[in-house]
């Protein structure tokens, strides 16, 4: 979620200086204004270019600078140019915990958005009895630690105490096991969704409040009941929200660690180290010592990702312009 | 105002990275004068608060070593931090716990003090077990003193056995057969537990059927073959237990094993002479239930044993204070004091001194029902099959062994192909790290 909240951040510093000079522009005279205005504001943007340019442009300038040799136990550290890409490229491991994200991503992310947009809408309707509680309840998930979330919904699952166990046992339902094979990857959608729905919630919620009042008295005036009104003012209202949480999302998914990682305890001979990218970038760096592969695995992760989000936009927007 | 608060909030946040920054740079590790007093740092997973203490009483006798006992993680948790600071090239402790397994990944990057010819290697050779001696040999050098070991033995619920009608098998033939008659007696029953995350017992189990398939020649040359008759014995007797579903794959280690431990799911747990410590801390309320047996043996009335964990204690060669690291080391592992108190906090001695001592091997272990199990244990000890190597990087082939191995445990399936599968993801890591790595005897 940290680049989540970065790209929000980045967001809001990208808008507010061009607003405000659009609004000043108007307002003050153009000469001797400009020049102090700018040092004022370049000295309020410097702290955070420090911190940006040490915390996140240092670190995937070395990624990609490691990513460019090779260090072995025997023989030392020895520049490979691209290497390590030809390498990762043609990983079978690699590539099959990637095809493995995407199908999470096509799977989880639908149910999720779905799922937050008719909370949100539901919310919104404002004929929900005790509306504040159902959406702070919805939310509280998304301020659960993501490893405490699967712990706990690995002891719910878990065969030996675990409710679903329980169930199995004491009601005589054949409940599956939901830590083999079979069922790991739909019991971590189903933690990511629990926590991450209120989280998106908010943000179509956010964007349902935004929509003028004035539209819905006119459709009002037009005869138009609930239904209608969600479904022709609301709904299309959201489509920039939709594309923001998506890519989120993308980023998340393709992301996934935490919750793989807790997994792996419980169930280490389902949840294989190549299980997501991620999890095989780490397992390369810290148990294999392979430092300039895992740099490269991790940019061509990195690599998808900007691409698929890009994708998302690009695709929406030429939506946009058609519509 | 609010531009102000922004600031505020960037600076603070800048202050806070170098801050970090600088935190990370300072933990650099002992760096004293060797002249005067010195101050070693020792990354232990032993409790910290006994190690200390420990550690304090040898300073009382040597004024001029400090030995700071810091936890730095448990087994693959330290190596990673450990594998961290030698890379940074600073941070690394003086002394570190390393498990025998790991021992000739830091003794062939050269990044233990190599102790053959000195006066440390004779007490070596004097004081420890032949078997102890030849876990922390590789490659003709000595790399760390021994600190515990695991010879292996059949830990077992005698009163389910009791109940079943059954003795503790001796051979493996018999396990099997057990294993069928006690789970149809006892449907809740299991013979035992095949942890799909435990390349440690595993291998051990393959090196106690006789199987030696790691190879190191001199310090490049690497011959893996997983494919050979004692390691095909071992993997037909688990698969067939897996098919028939007569053991469980739970995973071990975790709450839910604990419970299966002390609830009488698993008849049997065999592993490494160090288990009563763990089991009386986890599951004390059974101690009157269980009992220790010799591991049953692949040909009827023989004598052979595997180790199964253990740890020694090696000299980092970054170690700015190498003569007084192997000083303490000397003393803690070796000494009777030292030996005598890790013996005291659960751990199995290596040393041929407490080993022979009618005290230590006549006390009652109070989690097997007061049996002389060290007894037992020290046979076990004896037994131990000579001739196993480990990988010079065993600890990345562990990590994957759940892809493949682990996999068709989970699964219940026949082992053979997660052996292939394993032989192959090894033989390809060892060769992109630079070693000559073979298939085959």
């Amino acid at each position: 979620m940290a680049v989540g909240n970065a790209v929000v951040d980045d967001a809001a510093v990208g808008d507010r200086p061009s607003g405000a000079r659009r609004r000043r522009g108007g307002v003050t005279g153009r000469q001797g204004g400009v020049t102090r205005h700018n040092r004022v504001g370049y000295a309020l943007f410097l702290p955070f270019l420090a911190v940006f340019v040490v915390t996140i442009v240092a670190p995937l300038v070395y990624a990609i600078y490691l990513s460019l040799y090779r260090d072995q136990m025997i023989g030392g550290n020895v520049f490979s140019g691209l290497a390590n890409y030809t390498q990762a490229l043609g990983d079978s491991l690699f590539l099959s915990g990637l095809s493995r994200v995407g199908l999470f991503l096509v799977v989880q992310v639908p149910v999720m958005l779905i799922l937050a947009m008719l909370i949100a809408l539901a919310i919104d309707s404002g004929r929900l009895a005790g509306a504040k509680i159902f959406r702070i309840g919805v939310f509280i998930p998304y301020a659960v630690p993501g490893v405490v979330a699967t712990l706990m919904w690995g002891y719910l699952v878990g065969r030996q105490f675990g409710l679903a166990g329980s169930i199995s046992a004491d009601l005589g339902i054949g409940l599956p096991n939901f830590l083999s094979s079979g069922w790991m990857l739909a019991t971590i959608g189903n933690v990511t969704t629990w926590e991450f729905t209120g989280y998106n919630m908010l943000i179509f919620y956010a964007a349902l409040r935004a929509i003028p009042v004035e539209l819905y008295e006119a459709a009002e005036v037009d005869g138009a009941g609930e239904f209608r009104k969600a479904w022709s003012i609301k709904v299309p209202a959201l489509r920039r929200a939709l594309v923001l949480a998506t890519t989120f999302s993308i980023i998340g998914s393709f992301q996934l660690f935490n919750e793989p990682s807790i997994m792996q305890q419980l169930a280490p001979g389902v949840v294989s180290t190549n299980y997501t990218p991620n999890l095989y970038a780490y397992n390369l760096a810290f148990n294999g010592q392979e430092y300039n592969y895992a740099a490269a695995v991790a940019v061509v992760l990195g690599v998808v990702t900007v691409v698929l989000a890009y994708v998302v936009q690009l695709w929406t927007a030429r939506r946009e312009r058609v519509l | 105002m609010t531009s102000r608060f922004r600031r505020l909030a960037a600076g603070a946040a800048a202050a806070m990275a170098l801050v970090t920054l600088a935190a990370c740079g300072s933990g650099g590790g002992s760096s004293a004068s060797s002249s005067g007093p010195v101050t070693l740092t020792f990354w232990t997973w032993l409790g910290t608060g006994p190690t200390q203490k420990l550690a304090n009483e040898f300073t009382k006798t040597h004024p001029n070593i400090k030995v700071n006992v810091v936890n730095a993680g448990r087994s693959q948790e330290e190596y990673t931090k450990l594998d961290t600071a030698l890379k940074a090239g600073k941070g690394a402790p003086d002394i570190a716990q390393i498990e025998y397994f790991a021992l000739p990944q830091y003794a062939i990057t050269q990044h233990l003090v190599n102790l053959s010819g000195t006066s440390a290697a004779s007490v070596i050779k004097s004081k420890f077990t032949p078997a102890a001696q030849r876990q922390v040999t590789v490659n003709g050098g000595i790399y760390a003193f021994p600190q515990d070991v695991g010879p292996m033995a059949m830990f077992y619920r005698k009163d389910l056995f009791k109940k079943a009608g059954l003795k503790p098998p001796k051979t493996w033939a018999q396990y099997a057969a057990d294993a069928a008659a006690i789970h149809k007696k006892l449907p809740q029953t299991y013979m035992g537990n095949v942890d799909p995350g435990d390349p440690g017992t595993a291998t051990s189990l393959m090196w106690q059927a006789g199987a030696t398939p790691f190879r190191t020649t001199g310090t490049t040359h690497v011959t893996v073959n997983l494919d050979q008759p004692a390691v095909r014995k071992w993997a037909s007797l688990w698969s067939g237990l897996l098919e028939k579903k007569l053991v469980t794959t739970d995973t071990g280690w975790t709450a839910s094993w604990w419970h299966g431990m002390a609830a009488g799911r698993y008849a049997t747990w065999i592993t490494g002479a160090w288990a009563p410590v763990s089991m009386y801390a986890a599951i004390a309320q059974t101690k009157s239930d269980w009992a220790v047996a010799p591991i049953p043996q692949w040909t009827p009335g023989a004598h052979v044993d595997a180790q199964n964990g253990g740890s020694s204690s090696a000299v980092l060669s970054s170690s700015p204070h190498k003569a007084q690291a192997i000083e303490f080391l000397e003393w803690l592992d070796s000494s009777q004091q030292g030996a005598k108190q890790l013996a005291n906090l659960g751990l199995f001695p290596p040393t041929k001194a407490l080993l022979n001592s009618p005290s230590w091997l006549n006390a009652p272990q109070r989690m097997l029902d007061n049996q002389k199990a060290n007894k037992v244990l020290a046979q076990a000890g004896d037994d131990v099959a000579p001739g196993w190597q480990y990988l010079p990087y065993q600890v990345y082939a562990n990590s994957v062994f759940a892809d493949s191995v682990g996999h068709d445990i989970s699964a219940g399936k026949n082992l053979i192909p997660g052996l292939q599968a394993w032989q192959k993801s090894i033989v390809s890591y060892g060769n992109s790290q630079g070693f000559s790595v073979k298939t085959g005897s």
